[in-house]
């Protein structure tokens, strides 16, 4: 080769398409095969019949839809979804919201009540859920009901009133998560300049008023991005479901189950493969709108 | 400390009163967020018959590690663990290298296509497991890979937000240092491994580190995937476990801590990067 010492912006030399196609190409091949296949034949799936015992497959136009909206198990999992969503996301920007304008009141030890917050966000559900299901035990075998007996309240069914159950559920979910918004939340404000704020406090603005005048106008786009993560993980939640529905010491198996449980139990206790797609294909179009609706929102909002 | 951050200090809460109510409540919810693990900590190294009191101790009455010791003669433990370590630890080569190379490739090449490949890659982020696991789970059936460490990892050695976080870090090496080592006549394996990989360390650990947690902590892959003790990982036994001896809350709750202590020592010893991995990847596929 006559030019080794081609500029980044001209053609390819044969090392950069040796390098190109011994280690790239496999990787986003693999990106292909593993994410956008899957996701295109889970689309086309749930107009089937498809079981793993059953050798013939039809194409059913709308059945699977329609049984769908016939079949109790799938509408209390979409009606716990809905609630899972509505409870949880405001919950978690809230309250990481409040956090992380007040950890950024230059506090002393700002960074060990940051490590804090997180820890629940980075440890694995499961520990996690098995840990609160222990808490929530029923009688005074549970911590929670113990706390409650001793403060004189009465105590509270948390595994056997399935409204409850979903609640305690949620409540484990949030506080699993809310240590993700808090430092990213976190990090949105300390981007936010600091002249900003001076002027406003020069002004005579109150801490309060700087906070709702200059730091969450300007947060809005980390907003957005909370609130789009939050109800995607609120949409896929399982781990902390499939725990809490285990086992013999709770009575609310059925009543709290949620989408994924619903595409967990249809596709991997029944193999009905085609009947779990079309579950997965209405979580995806649920959070897709959910997640739309949210830029329509901010962008009216911020216009 | 410069002038403009005492400024911006002075916003916050002047009063002493302020101040120590600030503390408080930020000392109150952060102490609410890990007393759960705390509490677990404690109970772990109880004998069994103080766990299940009338009125729970907050410290055992006899330090005792009788949970512990058992948890290998109930269960596979040590199995279990090993294979969380080899899934986790795979998974976390191939991402590293291949996020690498990738981010290399779409930072600093120029070709047609680039763009198309990169919106594929990046596209699927925000898609949960969840939504495809079905067809996942057959295309792992079909090659013969039910309940295989091949099945268990293969899902794991891709990550969209790792080639991004690396081709952004990638872009800011100046393409100097990148001629030069090609006017030396390197190869673009020399200048991967001479230029780009010295240079982004930083950001390679960060993803790798985030993407350990990650894995370590997957639950419902290897839920449908794995379905013999010898193939389960530390989540999966745990799981089984808490089911099969619902009532040894001792031996749950020492099963927990094993589980929970690798992330929290790798949490504790890389904070930072952590923090900022996790900031900018939102830590999921």
């Amino acid at each position: 080769m006559s030019r080794v010492a081609v500029g980044v912006g001209g053609r390819l030399t044969r090392s950069q398409i040796g390098f190109l196609w011994s280690i790239v190409m496999p990787v986003i091949a693999l990106f292909i095969i593993i994410r956008v296949i899957p996701i295109l034949v889970v689309l086309l799936m749930s107009f089937t019949n498809y079981n793993l015992n059953r050798p013939l497959v039809r194409l059913l136009p709308y059945q699977n839809f329609i049984r769908l909206f016939n079949d109790p198990n799938f509408v209390t999992a979409f009606i716990n979804s809905t609630e899972f969503v509505l409870v949880a996301v405001p919950l978690e920007i809230f309250l990481g919201l409040a956090f992380a304008i007040y950890l950024n009141r230059k506090v002393r030890f700002e960074s060990l009540y940051e490590t804090l917050y997180f820890l629940p966000y980075i440890v694995p559900m499961v520990p996690s859920a098995v840990i609160w299901k222990w808490i929530y035990a029923p009688g005074t075998y549970g911590l929670a009901n113990y706390l409650l007996d001793q403060m004189g309240f009465p105590r509270v069914g948390w595994m056997s009133t399935p409204q409850i159950s979903l609640l305690a559920v949620i409540g484990i979910h949030v506080w699993k998560q809310l240590g993700f918004f808090v430092i990213v939340f976190l990090v949105g404000l300390k981007n936010v300049p600091s002249d900003f704020r001076e002027a406003a406090v020069v002004d005579g603005a109150t801490p309060w008023q700087v906070t709702r005048r200059v730091d969450i106008p300007l947060l809005k786009p980390v907003i957005l991005f909370g609130v789009v993560m939050a109800t995607i993980w609120a949409w896929s939640a399982f781990t902390e479901v499939y725990i809490m529905s285990q086992g013999t010491d709770i009575s609310t198996g059925a009543e709290i189950q949620v989408l994924v449980t619903r595409i967990y139990a249809e596709g991997f206790l029944y193999f009905n493969m085609g009947y779990a797609s079309a579950i997965s294909f209405v979580l995806f179009i649920v959070s897709l709108i959910f997640v739309a609706l949210q830029f329509r929102v901010f962008k009216v909002e911020s216009a | 400390m410069s002038r403009k951050s005492f400024m911006a200090g002075k916003q916050s809460a002047q009063t002493p009163w302020g101040r120590t109510g600030l503390h408080f409540f930020l000392g109150l919810t952060s102490f609410l967020m890990v007393a759960p693990f705390i509490w677990v900590f404690l109970t772990s190294f109880k004998r069994s018959a103080d766990i299940v009191t009338e009125t729970p101790q907050l410290l055992p009455a006899v330090w005792t590690l009788e949970n512990y010791l058992k948890l290998p003669k109930v269960a596979p433990f040590v199995r279990f663990f090993l294979n969380s370590i080899l899934v986790s630890g795979v998974s976390t080569v191939f991402i590293a290298l291949g996020s690498a190379a990738c981010g290399y490739v779409f930072a600093k090449y120029r070709f047609r296509g680039k763009d198309f490949l990169f919106f594929l890659v990046i596209s699927t982020i925000l898609i949960p497991l969840q939504t495809y696991i079905v067809p996942l789970y057959l295309l792992t059936w079909k090659l013969g890979w039910i309940n295989s460490y091949q099945g268990l990892i293969f899902p794991l050695i891709i990550m969209s937000s790792g080639i991004f976080f690396l081709r952004q870090n990638i872009m800011s090496i100046p393409d100097e240092l990148i001629d030069a080592a090609r006017v030396d006549g390197a190869s673009e394996w020399k200048v991967f491994r001479s230029v780009i990989l010295p240079l982004s360390l930083s950001p390679i650990a960060a993803i790798s580190i985030v993407n350990w947690v990650y894995t370590w902590s997957l639950f419902i892959w290897p839920l449908i995937v794995a379905n013999s003790a010898e193939m389960f990982t530390m989540e999966l036994g745990l799981m089984y476990f808490q089911r099969e001896y619902a009532v040894d809350y001792g031996g749950i709750m020492a099963a927990c801590v094993i589980t929970l202590l690798p992330v929290l020592a790798v949490f504790l010893a890389f904070r930072t990067r952590i923090i900022e991995g996790v900031a900018f990847t939102g830590m999921k596929y």
